[in-house]
């Protein structure tokens, strides 16, 4: 697996598909944060940006590969191995960034809530964060998974699932995102971070079914 | 391997592909699939490689690992074809050096050494086909199915192909494959699996270089190598069992041994012969009289024999 999954890294590097996303990452982060805010309403702003970013590179990952190729490292590894290592391979790339983006927004922020009176202890706020990060990047897997191949096979299907299951995953407040990102908006009020387990395990159970349902179908499917 | 009632159809309601089919695949043999355009040949082999599951029945026992050509192999990667194949022995299972070494002799020994650092998307169509080769033979695999894998290859590739192809099969592997050359490896198919209506009917042919098959197939290029055997051994019963290609053998000149093999497979019997313990002497190989002796390409030897 280590192989596979090294293989479709070099894959989403060396093709320079991952530079759109990486930029859309970046200008929302930096039109959504700026020097001196509240630390944590700036990390949970950073946190949810991530989950339409990995969503888009789950897309490119388990889409950039083609298919003679794909077949040849499937009969090699198996097709259930090959497309897992895709997924893994853009989770890993959304955790870089979302790691990379919680050292700057800690970095840059103002660790105080958002009155400015109360300070917010800073290696439990960024423990925090960055586990917010997480969560939402396990959740943008989740919703790539299941929006692009094997379940959605046309781009426009593809594209057109992406967007709405994004918002809704972000939006409704029964979704382990929203709430972990809600938990860290909340404690910049009140300045007890919560650090986010619960919807942590919630997205990491949310990844394995929706990766373990893509894998079983993709031998299936054309 | 065995393939039980196995069927594929695209899609639950689509219709059926392949169905009721119910092989066997020996190990240790060259299986060649034949059926007309849009039969499901390529199916039938993807089902064999393991990329697709079948829609119904079971495939047990398919041998590992496996390793496919497919028929068109577009070099759409941002990879040199020397990293490209070192990625892929590694997801293959060989270790860095091993992976690295696989590559740059798979690449030589199919006339690509040139190519090695040559990105993947400036190859013609024959160089990525020699890259889509390689990546097949790379760890030696159990299980070698071939889609056309001839296809833009030059000649001298196709029969370095030819000689892996015997290779693998000497080495106790299933190799299946598809061409639209009927002369391709002619002569040292063991079986035949014909796809026509949905169904796979598989038949036999009599062992290489043993005379007439039960199918109607020509007969292609064979090589005679010129032998004798260790001091007292009788001849022919003393020769190693499992020779490749299995052999015909009539006696020779002077107390010497005529073994008539498919060519592809005379390099493998080198081999094994002259690995056997005690070795055999080798007096001679030369091409088969035959009706295409141009083909027999016997004697002019690889660079790894």
């Amino acid at each position: 697996m280590n192989a596979l999954v090294r293989y479709q890294l070099a894959l989403l590097l060396r093709s320079q598909r991952w530079l759109p996303p990486l930029l859309l990452y970046a200008v929302l982060v930096a039109v959504g944060v700026q020097q001196g805010q509240p630390l944590l309403d700036s990390l949970g702003y950073a946190a949810a940006v991530l989950l339409p970013v990995t969503a888009w590179l789950v897309r490119i990952c388990v889409t950039g590969e083609p298919e003679a190729a794909r077949h040849c490292a499937a009969a090699a590894a198996g097709p259930g191995r090959t497309h897992l290592s895709s997924l893994l391979a853009a989770l890993v790339a959304a955790t870089v960034l979302g790691c990379a983006g919680t050292l700057v927004v800690t970095m840059i922020s103002d660790p105080h809530t958002g009155d400015g009176r109360t300070a917010v202890p800073l290696p439990l706020a960024a423990a925090a964060g960055l586990l917010t990060a997480l969560t939402c990047a396990l959740f943008g897997t989740a919703v790539g998974a299941l929006c692009n191949r094997p379940f959605l096979r046309s781009p426009g299907w593809a594209i057109s699932a992406m967007l709405p299951t994004v918002l809704l995953v972000l939006v409704v407040g029964v979704s382990p995102a929203n709430a972990a990102v809600r938990g860290l908006v909340t404690a910049s009020h009140d300045g007890e971070v919560p650090v986010p387990w619960l919807p942590f395990t919630a997205a990491v159970l949310a990844a394995a079914l929706a990766a373990g349902a893509a894998c079983l179908l993709v031998p299936r499917r054309r | 391997m065995r393939l039980r009632d196995v069927g594929r159809r695209y899609g639950p309601r689509g219709p059926w592909v392949l169905r009721g089919v119910d092989v066997e695949l020996p190990g240790a043999a060259l299986l060649r699939v034949v059926g007309g355009n849009g039969t499901g040949k390529s199916t039938l082999l993807r089902l064999l490689a393991g990329i697709d599951a079948p829609s119904a029945g079971r495939i047990t026992g398919r041998p590992r690992p496996a390793a496919y050509v497919p028929e068109r192999f577009p070099a759409a990667l941002p990879f040199s074809a020397a990293g490209y194949l070192t990625h892929l022995a590694r997801v293959q299972g060989l270790r860095r050096g091993a992976a690295k070494r696989a590559a740059e002799e798979w690449l030589e020994r199919l006339g690509a050494g040139g190519y090695a650092r040559t990105p993947m998307t400036d190859l013609s169509k024959g160089g990525s086909q020699k890259v889509a080769v390689a990546q097949a033979l790379l760890a030696e695999p159990e299980l070698l199915v071939l889609d056309e894998a001839w296809t833009g290859l030059d000649s001298a590739a196709r029969a370095e192909l030819d000689r892996a192809v015997a290779e693998r099969v000497a080495a106790g592997g299933t190799v299946v494959f598809v061409d639209h050359d009927p002369r391709r490896l002619a002569g040292a198919a063991h079986g035949l699996l014909r796809v026509a209506g949905g169904r796979v009917e598989a038949s036999a042919l009599n062992g290489p270089g043993c005379g007439e098959g039960t199918e109607p197939v020509p007969l292609g290029p064979s090589a005679v190598v010129t032998v004798s055997g260790p001091a007292g051994a009788s001849l022919p019963a003393g020769l190693p069992a499992g020779l490749p290609g299995g052999p015909g053998s009539t006696p020779g000149p002077g107390g010497t041994l005529r073994l008539t093999v498919a060519a592809p497979y005379s390099d493998a019997l080198l081999r094994a012969l002259l690995a056997a313990r005690p070795p055999w002497h080798i007096h001679a190989v030369e091409p088969a009289p035959g009706p295409d002796p141009a083909r027999g390409s016997a004697t002019e030897g690889g660079p790894h024999s």
